[in-house]
């Protein structure tokens, strides 16, 4: 983009649009957040709407003190970051290996594409992964995760817009197909890889039901799962009033955890990711591949 | 440049890699140690230090909490057993999936709590994954506090569902005496506003329809809660509509009927607690039609919520706790408005039934309710475990599972009577008071038995001192400085609880215990199912037929609903459930 | 100036020269370890579909079940009222799937207009924050939504009332107005950000070289973005499409769960919440299983017309 560009009409309708969408996006989390640093009693009859109200952090001090919470971010922060690791290499390898003429390319292909719209079930799963030894086992949180069709078809995708002079001349210098893959085609593929990178690791961050159902071991627990815990008392509430033929003298003061808990907890369960995403974004740099090119 | 950042990068994710390879490594290996192999006793400091440290999985499906049982509890239970408890809440786990899950794995893990004694429990049985409590005289040897205290509950449940021989549970709220199981309130209402209704000079309530004109004029005296936001007479939610508006079903608990039959499955019939008489929801002059015109009537006088459709329970209690609600369906749902602050200024909640009442209530009962123990088939130290059970169901397990250890919250005086102590009155009866480092430490809330169900019924008389375990209707609780609202309630009705009240005015119906050898009936699956599609039209008719805008469209609604419901095979649903009724529950009660 | 010069240069990966006999093996074998991993966790659990044919009770063997035959596949149509409701429910997951469709360019417009914006600082602002609603949960969304749209005490309702422009408030959430529009605006909002982050990944991707050159050939802004950057990213937007008229019936559940209540439930009930409505509430998992499958059939079908359609009409598919 030449710098000396005039600020034009276009500039600034554009700006403005999205000004106005970013504002619409934020302003929820805005106001969980203000809800969260406000006077709980104020904040639980929908007083505060724009600005926080006698500020205060003991929600934030009660959620750090909720028992296992260190451990289940650092399970959170293990299996996003391996989990990460272990999906974006696969999925570049493979990605790159059904662009070439590999046995039964096509066939392959589909086998892996077609898995994304069909599903066994819960039951079937769970008895897939309890009888692979996948229970209460830090590798549940990874293995399954590896094989990604979708990040497979996007990486090939965007391999097969790549110039392919670069491919051949390494194979004419006698590089062998890992060598192409790891010295010309990751470079050149560093945006898709961020990518995946970035949606491989949200998922894992987020994802709380193989916990729920691979997991009882709480040195396991996860902070989504956790999270989800928090989130579902008032379902789990609702459930035991329909179950309760019987007595329904439920406590239910002591049964519910404060609104202004569980609010706090989704703040603090989704701020990681805020601050990692910038981490990716270096990679989303207009001209990556040229650098490639001449180096 | 770049390429240096890439290399950190790439160093610092393999570090992080090692640093969990191994603590996952070291994960298994605390695993297996939790999982039943037995880990030397750490500490010397328990009572029983000729026993191993054991974990067991409970795996309970009325928990509203997962993972290792903090505080008070878990001491009381480690110091007397040696035994660390890790709960495992289906509820907070994805509900019956959780529960199909476990149930496939063929491990339901060492002590099981089931929410009814229905499909899951037969199923359990069925498959193996419970163990027979006689097996190796288990009972006998290990369950001298069962037999002495639930003698009848595990003879029922021997032979309702172990064939007359094996006994795979026993039931909870195990009673004895007769009379209502309430203790100081009922399950139900209705509660008002009490200094409203004082002011008002305390008009005499014939019938529940009733309320709406009075609940007019005490909107007309409060129209704006203490932070100006509107009043409303009646304020409904939706989130614990089963096959139908729950909240129009409690309509028929204030007239002595009940869901269900007390035995199976509730479904799509309401039963009499004590009379052998029955009516289908859908009925056209049965109580739940009446329930949805009493919201619908409330509604066009402008007394019903108009969030009502759209809001979660928790919303409701936070418009209770403003003030922005004047009537209460259940007692406990109310106590979150009567703070000490507002008692003392006259202001709270109380029972204010109207004459043609007959409150539904659950009588004591020696076979116990459908909510049901049982050890896993797979449980390591099933000795133990029984031994754990067994003092539950003790007078001192009742009594320190659900109000911690003795000389913490209540105590014994001179006389051997009990009392709740100075620091048992901030902290019961869950209250997130700090618990002395002695007695476990934490808060006495999140130290709270949190297995969530109970064993021998509270409001039994406890042989060791002659109260009942419930402390609310202790003497000394019952004269323990009541608040104006209480007191002036006491003035008023000339009693001293809600449930002395309904007893004395005859204004209750105390479901009688009965005692069956048939096993509840597993509703089929396509019935079922066609039960649940039945059950979505009514809830999406009820709610429709609340707001509607005149008797006409209301009147069309009702017609839509019946006509849809049948079509759907209601008429089949009701006779089978009636059938069952006949056959298995009105013949012996 | 397009960029078909640029696709000259691409790879046909259909091209058989300098690849010889072996390597295809070789090449194979470093595909194998990933390929056993998708049969572990995704064919082998697929027996589980013979759970279709039985009443299925966990913890119960298939051999002292009772065999139902094909009866979950038929009862969900067995009368005349049943055969109404899955056609209510089959209207309402075509509605709104199509404004899904129709909405899934949005994103596409939201990536090529995001980087002509000029400073890097609010770029990347922006591309951060939007990607936010993404990461609530539904249950979160709706309670934020009745915060905002509940009359007793919702934001809306309060700004007009205030405002004067309305003086009954409204209530929104429980109406059964536009709600396939509704739904869809939810959706957009949650998503509109984080789908575009794949365009904007490749944006970055094409060849700076072929701005360069069609700006040395006088063309404009607009020309730039409609002949090198949308061109640019349709090969991700032809595959992205054509992946989602595979899941043409799968709407997930979670939004419509949340958000459903009597007044709208006529309109908002899809295929997917209306089998979790009548089937898991009870955990009938033989007749879960039986829809899973069809649902199963159907995508499969569906993508592969879709493939082969874009065959046909693109001259490219995607597998």
């Amino acid at each position: 983009m030449p710098a000396k560009e005039k600020f034009t009409l276009f500039h600034f309708i554009n700006y403005a649009v999205f000004a106005i969408i970013t504002l619409i996006c934020v302003f929820p989390f805005y106001y969980l957040f203000i809800n969260t640093i406000s006077n709980n009693d104020l904040s639980s009859r929908g007083l505060i709407m724009f600005y926080p109200k006698d500020l205060h952090f003991t929600n934030y001090m009660d959620v750090f003190k909720i028992p296992g919470l260190g451990q289940a971010a650092l399970m959170s922060v293990g299996r996003t970051v391996i989990g990460t690791i272990l999906t974006v290499a696969a999925s570049a390898f493979l990605g790159y290996l059904f662009t070439k003429q590999m046995w039964g390319r096509k066939f392959w292909y589909r086998y892996l594409v077609i898995t994304m719209y069909f599903n066994a079930g819960l039951i079937p799963w769970y008895l897939t992964m309890l009888n692979l030894g996948l229970t209460n086992n830090f590798a549940a949180y990874v293995l399954p995760f590896i094989v990604q069709p979708f990040f497979i078809i996007l990486v090939k995708t965007f391999v097969e817009s790549t110039p392919l002079a670069l491919q051949e001349s390494a194979q004419i210098d006698g590089a062998g197909y890992f060598k192409v893959f790891t010295s010309i085609i990751l470079p050149l593929i560093t945006p898709i890889l961020a990518t995946i990178a970035i949606f491989s690791s949200v998922t894992q961050w987020n994802s709380f039901t193989d916990t729920l159902f691979l997991v009882t071991d709480q040195k396991m627990f996860t902070l989504q799962f956790i999270l989800y815990r928090y989130m579902n008392e008032a379902t789990s509430i609702a459930q035991l009033m329909k179950q309760s033929t019987g007595a329904m003298d439920l406590d239910l003061a002591n049964m519910a955890t404060p609104t202004s808990i569980r609010t706090t907890v989704s703040m603090v369960v989704v701020l990681p990711i805020l601050l990692v995403y910038p981490f990716f974004q270096r990679f989303f740099v207009k001209g990556i591949m040229i650098g490639a090119v001449k180096g | 440049m770049k390429k240096r950042w890439y290399g950190s990068a790439l160093l610092i994710l393999m570090c992080a890699m090692l640093v969990f390879t191994s603590a996952c490594s070291n994960n298994n290996g605390g695993n297996s140690a939790d999982g039943g192999t037995k880990a030397p006793a750490a500490s010397g400091n328990n009572e029983n230090p000729d026993r191993e440290e054991i974990t067991i999985d409970v795996f309970s499906m009325l928990a509203n909490y997962a993972g290792e049982q903090p505080g008070w509890f878990a001491k009381l239970v480690k110091d007397k057993f040696n035994i660390k408890l890790n709960i495992i809440a289906s509820n907070l786990a994805g509900g019956q999936q959780k529960i199909a899950t476990m149930m496939a794995s063929g491990d339901l893990g060492d002590l099981v709590v089931f929410g009814t004694n229905g499909r899951d429990y037969q199923d359990a049985i069925k498959a193996g994954l419970l163990l027979d409590f006689t097996k190796d005289d288990l009972l006998n040897k290990y369950g001298q506090g069962l037999l002495a205290n639930a003698p009848e509950a595990i003879e029922a449940n021997k032979k309702q569902f172990g064939g007359g021989t094996a006994v795979y549970g026993v039931g909870f709220d195990v009673g004895t005496g007769e009379g209502p199981s309430e203790g100081a309130t009922m399950n139900y209402g209705p509660n008002l506003r009490w200094d409203l209704y004082q002011q008002l000079g305390s008009p005499e309530i014939k019938t529940l329809n009733d309320y709406l004109p009075l609940l007019k004029k005490m909107q007309e005296l409060e129209p704006k809660s203490e932070n100006g936001r509107p009043t409303y007479g009646i304020s409904l939610w939706s989130d614990w509509d089963g096959s139908y508006m729950t909240l129009a079903k409690v309509i028929a608990q204030f007239h002595g009927y009940n869901e269900g039959d007390g035995l199976n499955p509730a479904g799509m019939i309401l039963t009499h607690q004590n009379k052998d008489e029955w009516q289908g929801v859908l009925d056209e002059d049965g109580y739940y039609l009446q329930g949805l015109k009493f919201y619908y009537d409330a509604n066009q006088m402008g007394l019903l919520d108009p969030d009502s459709l759209t809001q979660k329970f928790s919303d409701v209690s936070n418009k209770i706790k403003d003030g922005q609600v004047l009537f209460s369906h259940f007692p406990w749902v109310d106590n979150v408005y009567n703070t000490p602050e507002r008692t003392a200024e006259g202001k709270g909640f109380a029972l204010v039934p109207f004459a043609d009442e007959k409150v539904t209530s659950y009588g004591q009962s020696p076979y116990g309710g459908n909510r049901v123990w049982a050890i896993g088939a797979d449980a390591k130290d099933p000795e133990r475990i029984m031994e754990f059970l067994s003092w539950l169901y003790s007078p001192e397990g009742v009594m320190e599972a659900n109000y911690g250890p003795k000389g913490l919250a209540w105590d014994i005086d001179g006389s051997g009577k009990p009392f709740v102590t100075e620091y048992g009155w901030k902290a019961l009866p869950a209250n997130a008071e700090p618990v002395p480092a002695e007695y476990g430490g934490g808060t006495f809330k999140d130290g709270t038995n949190q297995i969530n169900n109970t064993t021998l019924k509270l409001t039994n008389i406890n042989p060791d001192t002659g109260e009942t375990y419930d402390y609310n209707l202790w003497p000394s609780t019952l004269n323990h400085n009541p608040d104006p609202v209480t007191k002036s309630w006491r003035e008023a009705t000339g009693v001293m609880t809600a449930k002395d009240y309904f007893v004395k005015n005859n204004m209750i119906e105390v479901s009688k215990p009965f005692f069956t050898t048939e096993t509840p009936v597993t509703v089929p699956a396509q019935l079922q199912q066609k039960i649940d599609g039945i059950g979505k039209i009514i809830k999406e008719y009820s709610w429709k037929m609340v707001f509607a805008k005149n008797d006409a469209e209301f009147n069309k609604l009702q017609e839509e609903m019946i006509t849809k419901s049948k079509g759907l095979g209601y008429d089949e649903a009701v006779a089978y459930e009636v059938g069952n009724a006949e056959k298995m529950v009105f013949p012996f009660r | 100036m397009d960029i078909n010069t640029a696709s000259k240069t691409m790879v046909d990966a259909k091209s058989p020269k300098r690849f010889q006999s072996k390597d295809k093996y070789y090449l194979f074998l470093m595909a194998l370890p990933f390929l056993v991993l998708a049969f572990l966790f995704s064919y082998l659990p697929l027996y589980g579909w013979i759970y279709a044919f039985y009443d299925y009770r966990p913890g119960i063997p298939l051999s002292a079940s009772e065999f139902m035959g094909f009866d979950w596949f038929t009862s969900m149509i067995s009368n005349e009222i049943q055969r109404q409701e899955v056609l209510r429910v089959l209207r309402n997951t075509f509605a709104i799937s199509s404004l899904n469709i129709a909405t899934s360019v949005l994103p596409v417009i939201f990536a090529v207009f995001l980087v002509e914006l000029r400073s890097t600082r609010f770029k990347k602002i922006v591309q951060t924050l939007t990607t936010l609603p993404n990461f609530i949960s539904w249950v979160l969304v709706y309670s934020f939504a009745f915060m905002l749209f509940s009359v007793d005490n919702g934001f809306l309702n309060n700004l007009l009332l205030d405002l004067g422009w309305i003086s009954r408030p409204l209530n929104i959430l429980a109406s059964d107005d536009h709600t396939w529009m509704a739904m869809t605006l939810w959706s957009v909002w949650k998503g509109l950000g984080w789908g575009a982050i794949m365009y904007i990944a490749a944006i970055t991707g094409i060849d700076q070289e072929i701005y360069e050159a069609a700006r040395v050939d006088g063309a404009g802004r607009f020309r730039l973005m409609w002949h090198v950057t949308v061109p640019g990213i349709m090969p991700t937007f032809f595959v992205l499409l054509l992946l989602s008229i595979g899941n043409f019936i799968n709407n997930g559940m979670e939004q419509f769960y949340v958000f459903q209540n009597a007044m709208n439930t006529n309109h908002i009930e899809v295929l997917d919440l209306y089998v979790y409505n009548i089937g898991m509430t009870n955990s009938n998992f033989g007749f879960a299983t039986a829809v899973s499958m069809l649902k199963s059939l159907v995508s499969l079908f569906l993508l592969f017309v879709a493939n082969s359609m874009s065959k046909i009409i693109r001259g490219d598919s995607i597998f």
